[in-house]
Formats: structure tokens, sequence, C-alpha cells
């Protein structure tokens, strides 16, 4: 988000005036340039290798395939020849990276799902029937709306709290829901990867390939979900890491074993179930907390969020597509990280992503922009109302 | 220890820092004598035992271009008398170490050193350059640069204060010490514990009216504010030699029926000056540390403070500005004043955060540095 400032003359086009166009375009970049070309281009060569061997998911939002469209369209290009070898997966999820999961009307979480699936068909000619809420945020609610609109399974984190002393490497049923299946990610091994691939206090550093499928292969149950961040490789963990090194090597040492291979969300989800997961308050794969507090957690973040809310039936009524857009690209789960005032480790990661000096500054920059975006509803709808 | 100002005879941090950081140690085993001007007041059966050496009359902070040529006499008078009563009470006390705080003790200190042979600490709280508007007065930076030279260690209250003494004085990073000043949370009542006489939301500036301490950024910026709200009032507590020019300066900008200059105001009406004000701002154009803004994240009020501020290196809970980006600092308070759950968030968070910086760390950081010495 751009800073915005109550006393400039805000006229003009509020996508420009609300959003650093220059800086999104540096930050993707950059992260294309050490992630997502470098990575994709191991992943084909991989699924070439092994013939079909290896297999991959993605969760992609429509955000980024936009960006992607906008800054740098040979990601998407990449990412389209991956679709097309057959053995990648694509899950659906909320276009726009947003928490209208959350919304007490749940209208604009059904439209931004459909938005996704429409992307996902006409860029990568797939149909998910695995479904991933944005940040993993989950509840028995959430997963009953994804069920009726016709998704077979449903991706989470696999947390204590909710498995008790069970396995994550197992699909679960999920309380109030019929037919939808759980799939949770198995946040140790995943972890191991993403956090503490290049970390030198790890007493199991530094992680090979061989170690980690002997951990696989020493894993209970049908399934076990690796799942994260894309920019894991290459972007958090530097390519110095090895971390390219240890990607390439890792199907050949996993397909060493017979009890392991690589399968797809899609795949899988005819398993059966072995039982229930009871989820009535949020549960997502981000802090400590594991729950919607990193970005709901204090007053300044549930007002915005709910300001973000309460504008729809005007967004809906103005019928400006601009404007639209714009309300829905505030949505942005991010917009909101920024705002969080924890103030253990946990802090110190929203404050590394974060383009504000402080939580406070970036309320204000948030509810100015939020407050601009009001006026020009309401002044877009005087005039439907003089027109008529 | 030597120093110069105790409450309740004080005008500035240097006083609190004092007083405080004396009774802290005292808590913690340390015994200390403080050195310090006479005053017209005996005082007696204290902690720490206080020895007042010889009366002079003025303060650390008040205009010295007044007092000529005289002042540097007497200053100068007065480190030589206290160098000397410390060695005649060392032979008694049996002095450990040398504590000397600022310019004004920095020779007795020095001095002090020479004759009972024990290793000497100087804490900067300021230095020429953050007091003087008019320009540095040599003398002083050369007093200055002397003592940080010969001292065996250099506490300062902020880094940013010791990049400041290891460029302009080129003093050696390796000996100095960054300790950062505390504050007492439970002296503070909180804001949501005060009632207020009207309706009318206040933003306070506290401190010396002088050119350094950014008195005329708020003034612009409070011009700002009013330009699109009206139900504003900006308190300004101190006195200082630059009070009558900005009494003038926001008659200029039309804003004096909106301005309320309060003088120098005792410290119980302080606390209730923080807990009744909706915002502090610290404009300062040069803050090596600024205890007030912690005093003012104790009563849960909340801040801006100016990046150039040694305080705003040790909080997050808290809004920053460039001193001279009056635009920015005057949204900043727009939005403190009109988003009640952002000041609210902001002053519950302060005062958890001020809690991590007792006084009591103060001493135990400062006691690491005796102990390095001892």
């Amino acid at each position: 988000m751009r800073r915005f400032s109550i006393f400039e003359e805000n006229n003009g086009d509020p996508y420009h005036l609300y959003f650093n166009q220059k800086l999104n375009k540096e930050v993707f970049e950059k992260v294309a340039r050490k992630c997502y070309l470098p990575t994709n281009s191991i992943m084909l060569d991989l699924i070439n290798k092994y013939d079909g061997k290896f297999k991959i998911s993605y969760s992609i939002t429509g955000v980024f395939l936009d960006q992607c469209n906008e800054f740098n369209p040979k990601v998407l290009e990449s990412f389209e020849e991956l679709a097309k070898t057959g053995c990648v997966d694509f899950l659906d999820e909320t276009y726009y990276h947003s928490l209208c999961s959350l919304f007490k009307d749940k209208t604009e979480f059904k439209e931004q799902v459909a938005l996704h699936n429409r992307a996902m068909k006409s860029l990568f000619k797939h149909n998910p029937v695995v479904f991933r809420n944005t940040e993993a945020l989950f509840t028995n609610e959430i997963a009953k709306i994804v069920e009726e609109m016709g998704y077979k399974g449903i991706v989470t984190e696999g947390w204590e709290r909710i498995l008790g002393w069970r396995s994550p490497n197992y699909l679960y049923r999920v309380k109030g829901c019929s037919s939808i299946k759980a799939f949770l990610r198995n946040y140790r091994l995943s972890d191991d990867i993403a956090y503490r691939f290049s970390a030198h206090w790890w007493s199991e550093y530094p992680l090979t390939a061989d170690k980690y499928a002997i951990w696989l292969s020493k894993c209970e149950g049908p399934l076990v979900n690796i799942f994260m961040d894309y920019e894991t490789f290459g972007e958090h963990q530097w390519v110095e890491t090895g971390i390219f090194e240890f990607l390439k090597r890792l199907p050949e040492e996993i397909l060493k074993y017979e009890n392991l291979n690589f399968k797809t969300p899609s795949e899988l989800v005819s398993l059966e179930p072995v039982g229930e997961i009871d989820v009535p308050t949020p549960l997502s794969w981000a802090d400590m907390e594991r729950d919607a507090s990193a970005w709901l957690g204090n007053e300044m973040q549930r007002v915005c969020f709910r300001f973000l809310e309460n504008l729809e039936p005007m967004v809906r009524e103005a019928k400006d597509e601009k404007l639209m857009r714009i309300w829905r690209l505030l949505q942005n789960s991010d917009q909101l990280y920024y705002l969080c005032t924890k103030s253990w480790a946990d802090g110190d990661v929203h404050k590394y992503f974060s383009p504000f000096d402080t939580p406070y500054d970036g309320f204000i920059n948030f509810m100015n922009v939020l407050q601009d975006l009001k006026n020009r509803l309401k002044h877009k709808l005087k005039l439907h109302e003089a027109g008529r | 220890m030597l120093g110069w100002e105790f409450p309740p005879f004080k005008s500035g941090g240097l006083g609190v820092h004092c007083y405080e950081l004396t009774r802290a140690l005292a808590s913690r085993g340390v015994e200390v004598d403080f050195y310090m001007p006479r005053t017209e007041f005996e005082i007696k059966g204290t902690t720490p035992r206080l020895i007042q050496v010889m009366p002079v009359y003025f303060g650390p902070y008040t205009a010295r271009e007044a007092y000529g040529w005289d002042f540097m006499n007497r200053v100068m008078q007065y480190n030589l008398r206290c160098a000397e009563e410390v060695e005649k009470n060392h032979r008694e006390r049996n002095y450990d170490l040398i504590h000397n705080h600022d310019w004004l003790t920095m020779r007795a200190g020095v001095l002090a050193k020479q004759k009972i042979k024990k290793p000497h600490i100087c804490t900067v709280h300021s230095t020429e350059y953050d007091r003087s508007s008019l320009g540095p007065n040599h003398q002083i930076l050369e007093i200055e640069r002397m003592g940080m030279h010969a001292a065996d260690r250099v506490i300062t209250v902020s880094n940013m204060m010791k990049r400041q003494i290891v460029e302009k004085f080129g003093v050696d990073c390796g000996k100095i010490r960054v300790v950062y000043n505390g504050v007492d949370p439970d002296k503070f009542r909180k804001k949501w514990e005060v009632r207020k006489y009207s309706k009318e939301k206040v933003v306070l500036f506290l401190g010396r009216m002088a050119e350094q301490k950014g008195p005329v950024q708020f003034l612009q910026a409070a011009k700002k504010v009013l330009s699109v709200m009206n139900n504003v009032r900006f308190v300004m507590a101190g006195g200082g030699d630059m009070l009558p020019y900005l009494i003038n300066y926001s008659i200029e900008l039309g804003i004096s029926d909106k301005v309320t200059f309060l003088g120098y105001i005792p410290e119980n009406q302080l606390h209730e000056a923080y807990a009744k004000s909706d915002v502090y701002v610290l404009p300062s154009i040069s803050e090596p540390f600024g205890i007030t803004a912690l005093e003012a994240m104790a009563s849960g009020t909340p801040i801006i403070l100016s990046k150039t501020s040694g305080v705003s290196e040790i909080t997050t809970h808290c809004l920053r500005v460039d001193f001279w980006d009056v635009n920015k600092m005057a949204e900043y308070i727009i939005a403190l004043l009109k988003y009640r759950v952002l000041n609210h968030t902001m002053g519950r968070y302060e005062v958890e955060d001020a809690r991590k910086f007792s006084w009591g760390k103060t001493a135990d950081e400062t006691l690491k540095v005796y102990r390095e010495l001892v």
C-alpha cells in the first residue's frame, strides 16, 4: 500500500493513490528472479526426469496471477508449462487472498472462490476439487460452505489443539459436514524445510534429502501433507543455503522407499477418513497461536476489518468495477497483518514483511485509504441517485 | 557520584536520572555519596547521602549567556571544590569509583580520579551540540571532549548519543556503554483513570522552550491540525528562553486561542498533564533520550516521537516522524484524535511496554559497567 496523506490532493485514479505499484513490481521481480522462475524450472525438470512419479500441487491466488500478467508473463507461462505435464494439481482459494470467509455475509466469499475457479479453468485447464482457504483459515462453518460449493476436500493446519493425540497423516471428517474431507498439514515436517532448513541452532542441521526421506518413510498413516510458502525456495531460504540442491535430490531419495511416493490431494481425496475434527473457532497456519489473531488480534485490526466488511453493500450498489476491484484488493490479509502488535518472535516476522514503521502507522494509512474509498463510493451512489 | 541537580531541586531529565539511579543502586547494596551544589535547604538522612559542596545559582539548562565569564569561573570553582571534597572524604569513605554526569561536573570527575586513583565513569545525557541553539560554546565542548577521553568508561543514554560522541568527539567506541533511562509506571496515573475537564481534545508538548526541542515545529503542526479540526487544544508546558517568541509566533499563526502556555510545571501537575492529554508529541530536533516520552507511555498517552530522539530506538508502540515533516506530524495527531481505537490500543501497549524500562534495569545496566572496573 502506498503512503496516503490527507493533506495531499487526492484526486485521480484511486488505484494509483492507494497502491504502490512501483514497490509491488520491484518485490515481484525480485522474488520471480530468486524463487518463482528457478523453482518452477526445477519442478519441471523433476517431473520430466521421473516420468510422472514426481507430483506437486499449487495453491495460487488470483492476485498473484494478475501480477504475473502485469509484471512478468514469463512466470505465468512457466506455471502453464507445469500444468500441461498432468503431474500438477491446483487448489482453489479466494481470488484476492482475502479473509472474507469470516464476513457475516458469505456472498463475497463465494464470489471470490468462483472467480478463482474460473481462473484455474481458463489458465490451467484444471477444475480443482480440493480447497485451501487464505492462510489455511478454517472453521466447521467454512468447511460446510466449501462443501456446499461442491469441493470434496479442504486443507488446513494439523495443529494439536484440534487433533489431540491423533495424527495429521490421515483424512478427517468435519463436524457438521456430510462428506468433505480435511487434509491436515504436517507442520513439523513442513517447517523442517520452510523454517529450520538453514537454522544453525537446530540439532538436525544440516538437513539433507536422504535424512528427510528417512523421516518420511518412518511416518505412520497413508499420507503426509508437506505444504509451505513457495518463497521457501530461494527467498526465505536463499540459494546459498543449498535449498535448491535439496529440492533436486529429494524425489530420488523419497522414491528409494517402497512405502513412499508422490500423490496430489485430488488423487487422495478418495481415501477413507478415520475420524472427525471439530473446529468451532478459527484455525490457521499463522503464528504460534494458529488462529486468526495475526490479522484480527487487536482492536485496530478488527475495526479495519469491520469497516471493510461494512463497505460491501455500498460497493455492490455502486456497480463500479474499478472500485469493486480496489475493495477486493484491500481485503488482502497482509493489510491487516501489518497492524499486528504482538511483541514476541511472531511480531518480528510481521515487522519483516511490513512496509510500515509501526503497526499504528499501518492502521492510520489503512483507515485513511478506507475512508477515502468510502467517500468515493458515497459520491458514486449520489451520482446514481441524481441520474435516476 | 557527582551531579548537579537532585529532586526537589531539578529542572530536567538529568535530575530524575540521578535520583532514580542512586535509589535503585542503594537497593542493590551500592553505597552512593551524591555531590551537588549547595542549595538553600540543608537535607539530611536521605538515600543517597547528599553532599552539598558550594552554592551556585543556576541550573544546567538555564541561559548561560546571561552569566558571562563569571558563569564558567563559577562552574570551574565548583569542580575544584568538588574534587577536593571527594579527596577529603575518600580517606574515611574509601570510594571504589567516581561517576559523574554531563559536562558541569566533568572536570571534577577527572580531577578526583587523579587525586584518589580510582576509575572514573561519566554519563553523557547530552552534549553541547544538543543544548545550544546559538552555536556551541567551544570552552564547554573542550571540557566534554577532554572528560570523555580521560574517563575509563562513558555511558550514553542511547545509541544515537553513542554515535554522536564517536563521530564528533572521537571517543573510542569500545569504552562506551549504552544505558537507557527508565520510568516507574506505577507512579503515573493512567489516562483512562482520569476525568477530563472538558470535551476539548488535548495535544501536549512538554519540555524546555528551546530550539532543539522543536516547539516551532509543534506549533506549525498545530496550525495544520486546526485547519481540519476545531475541537483541539495544544498545551505547551515548560519554561525557557524561547517562550516569548513562541507566544508571539502562535499569535502570528492565528492559533493563539487554541494554544495554552503553562510555563514550568511542578511534578504533581506534570502527572496530571500526561494523563489528561490525548496525544503527547516529542518533536525534538535533537533529543539524546527523552524521558518525558517514557512518562507519557506510562500514563497510556499515545506518543509521536521525532526520529532524532534516543527513546524512539527502544519502543515500537509509537508513531515516528522526522522533526521537519510537519505534515506527517499533523496527520498523526489527527489520526490519534480521530480514531479512538488507535488511541486506546497504542495507550494500552505503551503501558505494558513502559514496564520494560524500569529504573531498576537502568541501575542493573549501570552496575554492570561498574563491575567492569571494580
